[in-house]
């Protein structure tokens, strides 16, 4: 190392572009040879104005656009939106809508978290559990596939309702994908309890106790898994969930072999729950008409994704379009244990707790703040914001001194 | 030897054409292996010789505050190591074309020339990746050196021989993986520490330090770097199945029995997860050693 | 209890399996029935109320209303913009769209190709008069 200052802070840049992202972050480890001794974290390099651009569109319009808001939990964005913009306009989707949205939530939930599953195993240099999970998360892209129509975005929700029904038939292939995966996942559940050289990764690494996880709060399996009673579906039902009352998973070790039960032990809970969905269908309609002028407003909702809670707030004017929206995804808020459990770990640990959170970027970035290059002006040592004005008159600046 | 036999064994056979060729054959054997147990398709038959070919067309960027000599220099020694050290064991099952008392030890340090330059290719460069995977790299060199080159000298001591050409004909008559098991395990594990396959690869886990030492390499160097590391495969299989699996009597024997080990590590490719650096160092020191030792007691008692 | 070798079933029944990996242009596995492909459009049963044009997300659908009466009604129909969403097909009350799950390989070089437009000749002739820059669109 070329001089003592530099070897003092050795600072290894993960991101924006990395081979352990698969989205957009950047983090700055300061290690001490492989020893993490500081971590640090930037986010907002995939902020797209999806709040913003929701402001221009109509309220049907923006099921799709919200729906986009996440490429892996999409239909829990647009469940969201739908029960928010429901409740609002004072109706309610029929309980057969309500029942066939849990059933595509728990698809979704079982898809997410195999495919967790093969990420986190590949950043453990596990690669055949990597690849044997991604290949029966496959049965379930097929069932979602044929049951909405698409492998992504399934679009599933219409304001008022649900697009498709459920058909027998649909019933038995979704049943069967479900006893298959079953059987899988069992296995798997085994790989990951007893095999050797991954416990070696993940036994021990990246404790979160309890106290941690509640002060930086954590959301979701991450929380669960350091026995945070934390599940939506459990603490405030929602939709069908009332009627279908779902087990929480938890763990009481807060280390990553505990995140990885805990998601694995929940694939069964959606197993469960899909089957005893599917056998006690509500009859009835599918969907419910919606005005299309949402009375004026202002609407809070809470689902849990397969990442955690995802929060959505509706403020409405009374007209065609919204007024104001608010999305908030898991992910930003289990970022702070990243920072928090890397240090002292191996750099080695990082990518594993990193992927431990299940993290997922473009979903988190919402707002960029953009402050002066004065350097702390401020009282409490932060430089001042820019105004709207300030940037642009910046961006002029710079553009002509070319 | 006249010049053109010699002409002939550095450029055709064993050493330059063949040795490449089948450095790459043998990759592709290994990733094609692995990809079937993973139930995937795998790469086909000339996709490591289209990476290399695509390699060398490449540009090669020469990254500031490098020394520009090393940089381009280290990747041709390790090269060369290899084919060097091809000259002095029995390929395709035929006698070595050069041989000398000890040149066991000469080949032994031949091939760990490669990792060495990777290491010293990676500490060249200022990337910070690059800085750690270097340090990976050696650190994983002194760990698994000494209990490989221990299980190799198991055989030259059961032989009586430190040449290679008597060692093979002495483990020709004997099975020596029924008499030294535990050295034929440690060799052969300890190729894969040297190939830097999974579960050794972290000096090169991608999710972590992206490619390690060679993280700055492109173009020409890092293919000289991969046909490096495809030729140590086969120098590698070639000596451990002669010293410990009945020896290479002629060309069909060498296939069988070095794709029968290329097999073997597959599957441990397969099945086991990337060990951290101090996973690495303890397994090796731990029990690595310990098992070559045992190996030497039994030999010495019995 | 801690094993070696946990995966070892897995891969030994892969070795005597073919790959699961689809063989793609070569070999296509079927659609399924609900799939959501490009939309086809009836003109007969439209009643040009305009629904499916204002709620589409993606802005794909134009309708040019000629005469209410006469039905005379032409759609254009931009599949690169559209994104499969399915709600015009929700929202039109009369089933005049349909999503055809076979249509799904839509990938096109030049930008024209991307643009259908449904109705009938001498409609589009005089929908498209005005509007000069789909001329080179294919119509269907
Ligand atoms: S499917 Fe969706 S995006 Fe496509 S035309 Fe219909 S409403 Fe628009
Ligand atoms: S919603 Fe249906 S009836 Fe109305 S314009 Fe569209 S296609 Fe025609």
């Amino acid at each position: 190392m070329p001089d003592t200052a530099a070897s003092k802070r050795f600072t290894v840049p993960i991101g924006p572009q990395h081979p352990a992202l698969k989205e957009p972050g950047h983090f700055e480890f300061t290690v001490d040879g492989e020893i993490v001794t500081n971590a640090y974290v930037r986010l907002g390099y995939a902020h797209r104005g999806i709040e913003k651009a929701a402001e221009s569109r109509n309220w049907v319009q923006n099921l799709y656009l919200l729906e986009r808001v996440c490429g892996i939990c999409s239909h829990i964005h647009g469940f969201a939106y739908s029960l928010a913009v429901e409740r609002l306009a004072n109706i309610e989707a029929p309980p057969r809508a309500q029942a066939i949205r849990v059933i595509v939530a728990e698809l979704e939930r079982i898809h997410s978290h195999l495919l967790w599953m093969g990420v986190s195993a590949h950043e453990a240099g596990f690669d055949t559990l990597f690849m044997y999970s991604w290949r029966d998360r496959e049965t379930i892209m097929d069932v979602l596939e044929g049951l909405t129509g698409n492998r992504v975005n399934y679009s599933a929700n219409v304001l008022g309702g649900v697009k498709f029904d459920v058909t027998p038939t649909q019933a038995d292939i979704i049943r069967k994908g479900l006893t298959f995966l079953e059987e899988r996942t069992k296995h798997y559940l085994d790989v990951i309890m007893h095999d050797t050289m991954f416990l070696q990764r993940t036994r021990g690494i990246g404790v979160m106790t309890r106290s941690q996880a509640e002060v930086m709060g954590a959301l979701g399996p991450t929380a669960r898994a350091s026995n945070v009673q934390r599940d939506l579906r459990v603490e405030a039902p929602y939709a069908a969930y009332k009627d279908f009352p779902v087990q929480m998973v938890l763990d009481t070790r807060g280390d990553l072999e505990a995140r990885f039960e805990v998601r694995i032990n929940e694939l069964f809970e959606s197993y469960r729950l899909i089957n005893q969905i599917l056998d006690n269908l509500p009859e009835g309609e599918l969907n419910v008409r919606v005005p299309r002028r949402i009375p004026a407003g202002e609407m809070i909702v809470r689902l849990e994704a397969p990442r955690g809670e995802v929060f959505y707030f509706i403020k409405s004017n009374g007209t065609d379009k919204l007024e104001r929206l608010k999305v908030r995804t898991p992910t930003i808020c289990n970022m702070t244990s990243v920072v928090r459990l890397s240090v002292g770990h191996q750099l080695a640990d990082v990518p594993m707790i990193l992927a431990g959170i299940d993290p997922c970027f473009s979903c988190n970035d919402r707002t960029v703040q953009i402050r002066q290059a004065d350097g702390g002006a401020q009282p409490n040592g932060l430089s001042s914001l820019m105004s709207w004005e300030e940037l642009r008159q910046y961006a002029i600046r710079k553009y002509e001194a070319r | 030897m006249s010049t053109l036999s010699a002409l002939f064994a550095i450029s055709i056979f064993p050493g330059g054409l063949f040795l490449l060729s089948s450095g790459l054959l043998y990759e592709w054997g290994n990733r094609k292996l692995l990809a079937l147990l993973q139930n995937r398709v795998g790469p086909r038959w000339f996709q490591p010789l289209a990476d290399t070919i695509k390699l060398l067309a490449k540009e090669e960027v020469i990254p500031t505050g490098t020394n520009k000599f090393l940089f381009i220099g280290l990747p041709m020694v390790a090269l060369a190591g290899g084919l060097t050290a091809a000259l002095y064991v029995p390929l395709a099952g035929l006698a070595p074309s050069a041989s000398f008392d000890g040149d066991l030890i000469m080949v032994f340090y031949l091939l760990s020339l490669l990792t060495l330059c990777m290491g010293l290719a990676g500490t060249n460069t200022v990337s910070r990746f690059s800085l750690i995977g270097a340090t990976r790299t050696l650190t994983q060199v002194f760990s698994y050196e000494a209990p490989f080159l221990l299980a190799l000298l198991g055989v030259a001591a059961a032989a009586g021989s430190w040449q290679i050409s008597n060692i093979t004909a002495y483990s020709g008559q004997h099975w020596l993986i029924l008499t030294q098991p535990l050295g034929f395990l440690v060799a052969l594990i300890g190729l894969m520490g040297k190939l830097e396959m999974p579960p050794f690869d972290a000096p090169e886990a991608h999710t972590e330090i992206v490619a390690g030492a060679l993280t700055e390499y492109s173009g020409r160097g890092l293919a000289f770097f991969h046909l490096g590391k495809a030729i140590e495969l086969v120098i590698g299989l070639t000596l451990i199945a002669a010293f410990f699996l009945g020896g290479l009597s002629n060309p069909l024997w060498f296939l069988i029995k070095t794709l029968a080990l290329l097999f073997i590590m597959v599957v441990l490719q397969a099945l086991l997860a990337r060990l951290r650096i101090d996973q690495t160092v303890g397994l090796w020191w731990r029990y690595g050693v310990l098992l070559v030792l045992v190996q030497w007691l039994l030999m010495v008692l019995l | 209890m801690k094993r070696f070798f946990t995966m070892l079933p897995d891969i030994t029944r892969s070795l005597f399996r073919r790959p699961v990996t689809e063989n793609y242009p070569a070999v296509q596995s079927e659609t399924p029935e609900r799939l959501r492909g490009a939309l086809k459009w009836d003109p007969s049963t439209c009643t040009g109320c305009g629904l499916c044009v204002m709620d589409c997300p993606a802005e794909a659908l134009e309708l040019t209303v000629l005469d209410r009466k006469a039905k005379r009604f032409v759609m254009v129909y931009h599949v690169d913009r559209c994104t499969f969403c399915g709600q015009c097909v929700m929202s039109c009350k009369q089933g005049s769209i349909v999503m055809n799950n076979q249509s799904w390989e839509l990938a096109a070089l030049d930008r024209n190709s991307f643009a259908t437009i449904f109705g009938a000749p001498e409609d589009v002739k005089e929908a498209l008069a005005n509007k000069p820059e789909d001329g080179a669109a294919k119509s269907e």
